[in-house]
């Protein structure tokens, strides 16, 4: 067989895997949307007035627009986050405790002297990064060296890293004004420059399109990433092979703080805010589970479930200001699609429409086994 | 420093501890019981979260003991749904528990809007019920230490009694029953029961069940004694606490109350301190219960790996 026709059957079977995928997520998608259209109609008064905003409202205007946008580069690097860590077989959750702590240092260097030099963005990127790291490494560490759970760690850790962020907010950081639970705003040279003025589109956005090809690079391209998608799929046998698993894990956890770290900095250093204030961060690290779950954790799929996840969530937003539904009911939306991506469920129409059209939608040796 | 130690030493912090003890001891039983099925329920908080609101709201039209049974049965769905994804869709249990949270996160808010006619943040104007304490002034009769004794163990609410119970009766069910061993045995080595016709899928559907239940147990009484009412998170990540807890406790019953009451002694620290030495922020005292899970793991982690070396390096 030559090497033309292997490669363009590698590619056919990407595709059809590409098809598969975005079918299950769509038809996840629009499940979800069914059952929450249902809670809508029965709590709301205008349900369909409802709907239509968080379908149609973040495309109706520029402004609107630009907080979408602004939405999907920050749940893309959440979403790189918890996809590194999923594609080696650790469950940290502490990507919300990385983004405090990765704002929080960020905010030192921009309140500091430098941050109103040419220094401002890198050294305020450079530091969150740094924190951030350091936060995902920790329950890497103690996985490795105690024993210690890295999910119970991870969740102990976004605690302790948002009463941090309330105490220096409330205590250390300089203010406007004493008592107001925010920053002083930071230096000019300190704030991600916008990319569309007006708008809240930053240079965040490079960098969340940065982080994907480079979280794809090393995941695909590097011996690294061999070796972490190897120690994810089978750790005993990747030590087997002379892997150490120990240090895949440890690194894959600190290279996803950096990327919480990361995420922290465009919160804070971005046209959102450009100051630092308790609690900004809106429990929007937590989506990046859902945005890497439909993503399969590819690094290339995660801006696109991004930019509809982010759509809705804009859409719930306006949703909660203009009608009577409030925007909590995106949960429901979301835990759905959760549960049905990351499961083996297939449509019940599905074998039916295969008896229509008399094609079999099982292969015929899987059928015996699959009763 | 003196009058932390006279409080600490009080009768009254000791009924503290018993209050905020019994929440997370509910919630560690439950952790426990799915863990040792070989489920790891990382959804103790959403299923606790969905106790609570579940038990202010039933607690408004119905009797006390209504609501809490209520909470009971929404725990116990949520158990089922993840049951049912993990189980019969083959789900990954940890990722079905985060999103079972996530669910509880944001529909406990909405629901509490519905109720409330548009407060997002509070069941305040709802006028819900609590769980009765047990009156044991009785006890004050009996010479010399009765006083004593009215001060410890009178007053506690009726669920603190209930999850001292069911610590012994857990235990009881876990090493001197049948099913108990079955329950254990699914958890160990799947195939083994598997193979002796132990109906596994079925003792991980109860398991979860069960675990759901006492979670949101320990939401009711959060809600309907420590505090009367609902407020959004308002769990604030004691079921994340628990699933801490049931790794501290070793995975047995009577570990896991000795590692829920340690927590609760420092969940109590964190309610007195701030009467007595205002000069410690706040922040920082609400920060001690995750400092000290954290602390504990990674020592009772150490330890443990240590011993099991140890075991290791003597066959």
């Amino acid at each position: 067989m030559s090497m033309t026709t292997t490669a363009e059957l590698g590619r056919q079977a990407r595709f059809k895997t590409i098809r598969r995928e975005a079918g299950r997520a769509i038809s996840a998608a629009l499940i979800a949307l069914g059952i929450a259209f249902v809670i809508v109609l029965f709590t709301s008064e205008a349900p369909l007035e409802a709907f239509n905003v968080l379908l149609t409202a973040p495309m109706s205007r520029p402004r609107t627009i630009g907080l979408w946008i602004d939405d999907v580069a920050k749940l893309t690097v959440t979403g790189l986050a918890f996809s590194l860590v999923f594609q080696a077989r650790q469950f940290s959750m502490g990507v919300q405790g990385q983004v405090y702590v990765g704002a929080l240092a960020a905010s030192y260097v921009a309140l500091s002297p430098l941050g109103a030099t040419w220094a401002g963005i890198p050294l305020g990127l450079a530091a969150a990064m740094l924190a951030g790291a350091l936060w995902g490494f920790i329950p890497g560490i103690a996985k490795v060296k105690f024993g210690a759970n890295e999910i119970v760690s991870s969740l102990m850790l976004n605690y302790i890293a948002i009463e941090l962020c309330n105490f220096l907010v409330r205590t250390n950081l300089p203010k406007p004004q004493a008592g107001v639970l925010t920053s002083n705003n930071f230096p000019e040279t300190a704030v991600f420059p916008a990319l569309v003025p007006g708008t809240r589109i930053d240079i965040g956005l490079l960098f969340a399109i940065v982080a994907v090809l480079a979280v794809w690079f090393a995941l695909y391209r590097t011996s690294w990433g061999l070796k972490l998608r190897l120690v994810g799929h089978n750790a005993s046998f990747a030590e087997y092979s002379g892997i150490r698993s120990t240090a895949i894990m440890v690194s894959a956890m600190t290279a996803a703080g950096a990327l919480g770290g990361l995420l922290g900095s465009m919160f804070v250093q971005g046209q959102t805010y450009g100051y630092l204030t308790v609690l900004f961060e809106g429990n929007l690290a937590f989506e990046g589970i859902l945005v890497a779950i439909v993503a399969r954790s590819r690094p290339l799929a995660v801006p696109v479930v991004a930019l509809f996840y982010g759509y809705l969530r804009q859409g719930a937003q306006l949703m909660n200001l203009r009608t009577d539904v409030p925007s909590e009911v995106i949960g429901v939306v979301t835990a759905i699609i959760i549960l049905l991506v990351a499961s083996s469920f297939s449509l019940p129409g599905r074998k039916l429409w295969a008896k229509v059209t008399g094609r079999s939608a099982i292969p015929a040796g899987a059928m015996e086994t699959h009763k | 420093m003196i009058e932390l130690l006279v409080t600490v030493f009080s009768t009254t912090f000791f009924v503290t501890v018993i209050r905020t003890s019994t929440p997370l001891l509910l919630a560690t039983l439950g952790g426990l019981i799915a863990d040792l099925s070989g489920a790891l329920n990382v959804a103790l908080e959403g299923m606790m979260l969905v106790g609570c609101l579940t038990a202010v709201i039933v607690s408004v039209f119905a009797p006390w003991y209504v609501a809490v049974l209520a909470a009971i049965l929404a725990g116990a769905l949520l158990g089922a749904i993840m049951a049912f994804f993990h189980l019969r869709l083959k789900a990954d249990i940890i990722l079905v528990g985060f999103a079972i949270n996530i669910l509880a996160a944001g529909g406990t808010v909405f629901a509490l809007t519905m109720a409330t006619g548009g407060d997002k943040g509070t069941s305040i104007n709802l006028t819900s019920k609590a769980v009765p304490a047990v009156d044991l002034s009785f006890l004050g009769l009996i010479p010399g230490i009765g006083n004593f004794l009215v001060r410890m163990l009178s007053g506690h609410s009726l669920l603190s009694w209930l999850a001292a119970l069911l610590v012994f009766a857990i235990w009881y069910f876990l090493y001197r029953t049948p099913w108990g061993l079955w329950l254990r045995g699914v958890g160990e080595y799947p195939a083994a029961p598997e193979a002796a016709g132990i109906p596994v899928n079925a003792i991980r559907t109860w398991s979860l069940l069960v675990s759901g239940g006492l979670a949101a147990l320990g939401g009711a009484q959060l809600a309907m004694f420590n505090y009367i009412g609902f407020t959004r998170d308002m769990t604030a990540g004691r079921g994340f606490i628990a699933l801490g807890a049931v790794l501290l406790g070793a995975r047995h019953p009577v570990g896991a109350l000795m590692a829920a009451l340690l927590f609760g002694v420092f969940e109590a620290l964190a309610v007195v301190m701030p009467g007595l030495f205002n000069w410690i922020p706040a922040e920082l005292i609400r920060m001690i219960p995750f400092v000290v899970t954290i602390l504990a793991l990674f020592l009772f982690s150490y330890r443990a790996m240590q011993a099991q070396r140890l075991r290791s390096a003597g066959h």
